[in-house]
């Protein structure tokens, strides 16, 4: 899964520029049990309609922004590092995810042409910031830490170029989260968040209705390597975990969605390493099983109300809460009636700012009352009961 | 093992059954109140419920939506367990199986509501999977609007999730529209939830009013059910909604789903007030047996009018007065439409003496055709030393001329242009072309006349072997037929021109080569009803309403069929057949 919600936001309209691998499932790639099986061979088959290319010496996509940390809010570059694509994807990967276009023939990207796309992106910035952003965000659509995609020499060329910012993001699967790497990073005194899509802390769930193989127990450990490249760190740099969590995974319905995310923030805000969480709504992406659902009355992104509902109840927490609900109001993002699409959006933003959960008592609606109809009565055999 | 549904009445795919819960429930209904869902595995994993006989209980399920790949939906199918109370299982209407529960809920109804092909491919697959005797589950689909189709395509379980939310949303319901609320100037119901001023009226009154709207359609779909006059509305209600409409017509291509559903008689008249009524099973299946069942005994002329609005047709003004000149010297063929032709030794079976049509004198395109593909068929199989045609112009004469054209065939028409039949003129012309010809003879008569409807209720040749040498007594329509010792071996029932038979008419049946309708019993005695579980098999071909011989270690009987033939087998309640006489082995 992309991490970042704006990051969906483009490859909702783009996607169709990028290549798709036409991957076979590797020996090395894990797979477990019929369920998986069939989700990988569904997926395996919509990503193969796909047909694009790319260029190794560009980046995915880079752009500027401001985001909510442990130290405040910070002006923001985020980086789409094109890495030869995530490896889970080419064995079919997560059901809602169609932003594995990423990757190049072959696999994998030379040390050089990485550089070359980080220079791309310092370029961006130069261009269009009036000073260097405090914030560096980078995704992979895969996992940063893999060697697979970033060998170790580009990663520490990577945290040399990066030395002088104060905090960088890093995505990264749970597997490859360890206190060297991270230590790679907080050398230079740089506040270094690993970005891991968990998408839900319950694991039944991320295995059958998400496709992503690895457990909650694995996303602790990362979070326990995490608490010790911080405490390695001592005081010249902070180390920590930024949960993204997926709102409405296919096959749930909306009040199911709900209370799982509800306990989802819970449980993560609860792993010590663990500071910020990200919810995402699903939405729907071209080439994913969603879309397949969706194409056929099968799937309904959530409702925004389901989304502030969560923040508000998730409010007094010990953790960062932020959501930036991508393709809102549109059928194929989290929307309500339309109507009142853009001022909830709006209060979603300003809630993941400041965190004051009294935004969202300026917002209502009509549509509230169909949304809690939907919360009490939409059951998994006759869902979406709204489109 | 279906032990807490039981169909009660069939009229075609619909039923009016009973959810036999602590409080039985009528159905086609509403089912909020007694589901209780024991949850998605999706979400997490589930205790089984303890379940009691007060609610409907839907087991743990794993719900596919409309475009679940079938791969998906293969490795995460779940094991639905044996329980002794009143339960769902949900399926998907590509993977369903059957799972040993009283009812079944379809997971991608959402991706069938608003598609009349999707909708009925849906329902025939699921249905045509799971025991007829169990109940069809759609939740949060129904409205007023839909609901009579989806109950006539077979569905007998909904709920008010549909309209509550449609409600919530400002959409004001009704058995033809969705209104906008807000375009409403005035509310055009009066049940409870509409007593009130407009201005006042709110969304959740809006809600209120649309779950009544629904409840009240439901009660007028299980009357029209009891009535079996449940199509007659459709054809009108589907009206309203074009994917309704096309959902009546996919289902009427469905013939081999429906047919099998639909009884061989009934009281009911069929409204011949659409174009859709050419399409019904009723019609379909008369034409068909006509054309492919029944053969023509008479060795005399043809003559071809008109249907009369009067039935049987040999009561009408106007046959009387064609009979007045024909004498018994010709064989009558009556064209109608939407019957097709009728034959006058059929002119009672169901449903020639059970229609009524719209007439303005204007026949349609394919009413035209239909009648002429009828009449050309029949005259491919029935031959006549003469044929003469007394028909008005209208549609009648046209439909004719298709038929001599394509048969080249000699036809003396005795209706001049412009004239009526009952003109003198036209009585005079039809007189003259019968003359010289010889009366056939009351026994000639009556024995082809029990001849026939046995061809057209067991089969091609059937009159033959059953009646070469018979007698019979008593007057047209009530004739009894007796064998050469006088033993009553059937009688017609003129109310659908049928015959039942004796136990002495049964065994011939059985010992002759016409295909025999049969149900085998246990080892009891069936006296009154013979119940489901008691059915040890059944012929597929047996249709409710056909005389059926009841056969089993202890009993040999007759009497007719309450279920279809596979129902009876493959239902645990429910009356299979009554009896009507009975022996002891």
């Amino acid at each position: 899964m992309p991490l970042v919600a704006s990051l969906q936001t483009k490859a909702l309209y783009a996607l169709d520029r990028f290549p798709l691998p036409m991957s076979k499932p590797t020996p090395e790639v894990y797979e477990q049990g019929k369920g998986m099986d069939a989700h990988n061979q569904v997926m395996r088959e919509i990503r193969s309609r796909k047909e694009a290319s790319y260029d190794p010496h560009e980046p995915t996509r880079v752009w500027l922004d401001e985001d909510n940390t442990p130290t405040g809010v910070k002006n923001s570059l985020t980086i789409i590092l094109n890495t030869g694509g995530c490896r889970w994807a080419r064995a079919g990967g997560c059901t809602m995810c169609g932003y594995v276009a990423e990757s190049v023939d072959g696999g994998s990207v030379s040390h050089e042409a990485l550089m070359n796309q980080i220079d791309v992106c310092l370029e961006h910035e130069s261009e269009n910031a009036d000073e260097p952003a405090e914030l560096i965000k980078i995704y992979t659509s895969g996992s940063f830490l893999d060697e697979r995609e970033v060998d170790a020499e580009s990663r520490r060329a990577i945290a040399e170029t990066f030395a002088d910012r104060e905090r960088i993001v890093l995505e990264s699967l749970p597997d490859f989260v360890d206190r060297e790497k991270i230590g790679d990073f907080t050398q230079y005194g740089i506040d270094t968040d690993i970005a891991i899509g968990l998408e839900t802390a319950t694991d039944r769930v991320r295995h059958d209705c998400v496709n992503k193989y690895f457990d909650f127990a694995d996303f602790e450990d990362a979070c326990a390597e995490a608490a010790t490249a911080d405490a390695e760190a001592g005081d010249d740099a902070d180390a920590g975990i930024k949960a993204y969590l997926l709102m409405k995974p296919p096959f749930l319905t909306e009040s199911e969605a709900v209370e799982d995310m509800i306990a989802s923030i819970e449980r993560c805000a609860d792993v010590d390493g663990c500071h910020t969480v990200s919810m995402n709504p699903c939405n729907v992406q071209r080439y994913t099983m969603v879309d397949e659902l969706y194409f056929n009355d099968g799937y309904r992104p959530p409702w925004l109300w389901s989304v502030a509902h969560v923040l508000e109840e998730t409010a007094d927490i010990d953790a960062i809460v932020v959501s930036d609900p991508v393709g809102h109001g549109s059928d194929r993002g989290p929307h309500n009636c339309q109507e009142c699409d853009d001022l909830v959006q709006k209060a979603i933003k300003d809630f993941g700012l400041r965190q004051d959960p009294t935004v969202f008592e300026q917002v209502s609606c009509e549509c509230e009352l169909t949304w809690e109809t939907v919360m009490e009565r939409e059951r998994s055999f006759n869902q979406p009961l709204t489109r | 093992m279906t032990d807490y549904f039981e169909v009660h009445e069939r009229d075609g795919a619909a039923r009016v059954g009973e959810l036999r819960l602590e409080s039985p429930v009528a159905t086609p209904a509403l089912v909020d109140d007694v589901l209780e869902d024991a949850g998605s595995l999706w979400s997490a994993d589930r205790e089984l419920p303890e379940g009691d006989e007060s609610t409907l209980t839907v087991l743990p399920h794993r719900s596919f939506p409309g475009g679940t790949a079938a791969e998906v939906q293969d490795s995460f199918a779940v094991d639905h367990p044996d329980v002794e109370y009143p339960s769902v299982a949900v399926v998907s209407s590509e993977t369903a199986t059957d799972h040993g529960s009283d009812a079944y809920a379809v997971s991608d109804v959402q991706s069938i509501r608003g598609h009349g092909a999707a909708l009925v491919e849906a329902v025939v697959s699921v249905r045509e999977t799971i025991p007829a005797d169990t109940a069809l589950l759609f939740s949060g689909v129904a409205t007023p609007r839909n609901v009579a189709l989806l109950a006539y395509a077979g569905v007998d379980l909904f709920d008010e999730t549909a309209a509550v939310v449609k409600g919530t949303e400002g959409r004001y319901l009704t058995t033809d529209e969705a209104y906008f609320l807000e375009d409403l100037e005035e509310l055009p119901c009066s049940c409870s939830a509409c007593q009130q001023p407009r201005e006042e009226f709110t969304r959740e009154d809006c809600a209120e009013h649309n779950r009544n709207a629904l409840e009240a359609e439901l009660g007028i779909v299980r009357r029209r059910i009891r009535d079996g006059r449940l199509r007659d509305y459709v054809e009108g209600q589907a009206r309203h909604d074009q994917w309704l409409t096309a959902a009546m017509r996919e289902l009427d291509s469905q013939w081999g789903y429906l047919e099998e559903r639909t009884p061989i008689l009934r009281d009911a008249q069929i409204n011949a007030a659409t174009e859709d009524t050419l399409r019904r099973v009723e019609i379909q299946r008369y034409a068909d047996r006509v054309t492919t069942r029944y053969r023509n005994r008479f060795k005399n002329p043809l003559v071809l009018v008109p249907c009369s609005a009067t039935k049987p047709y040999s009561e009408s003004q106007s046959h009387r007065q064609f009979h007045d000149v024909i004498q018994w010297r010709a064989h009558l063929v009556s064209m109608t439409s939407p019957i097709g032709v009728v034959p006058q030794e059929l002119e009672t079976t169901y449903p020639a003496q059970h229609y009524d049509t719209v007439v303005t004198g204007r026949w349609s395109e394919d009413e035209k055709e239909f009648v002429a593909e009828v009449l050309q068929r029949y005259l491919e199989r029935n031959e006549y030393p003469k044929i003469v045609a007394h028909v008005p112009d209208e549609g009648y004469r046209d439909i004719v001329g298709r038929v001599e054209d394509a048969l080249d065939l000699e036809i003396t028409y005795t209706v001049p242009a412009g004239g009526h039949p009952t003109d003198d003129e036209s009585l005079a012309n039809l007189g003259s072309a019968l003359s010289g010809e010889l009366k056939y003879s009351k026994r000639e008569r009556e024995h082809n006349t029990v001849r026939a409807i046995a061809d057209y209720l067991l089969g091609d040749g059937a009159g033959d072997d059953l009646f070469e040498d018979i007698q019979t007594t008593s007057r047209y329509p009530k004739i009894q037929v007796r064998d050469g010792e006088e033993t009553q071996l059937a009688t017609m029932v003129p109310q659908y021109g049928t015959l039942s038979f004796t136990l002495e008419g049964a065994r011939r049946w059985v010992d002759s080569d016409a295909p025999t309708k049969r149900v085998e019993i246990d080892g009891f005695v069936p006296h009154g009803s013979v119940l489901a579980p008691g059915v040890v098999d059944a012929d597929e071909d047996i249709r409710v309403g056909d005389e059926v011989v009841v056969e089993g270690p202890n009993a040999f009987a007759v009497g007719r069929a309450e279920m279809f033939g596979r129902e009876m087998h493959e239902s645990t309640r429910g009356v299979a057949c009554e009896v009507r006489h009975v022996e002891e082995k």
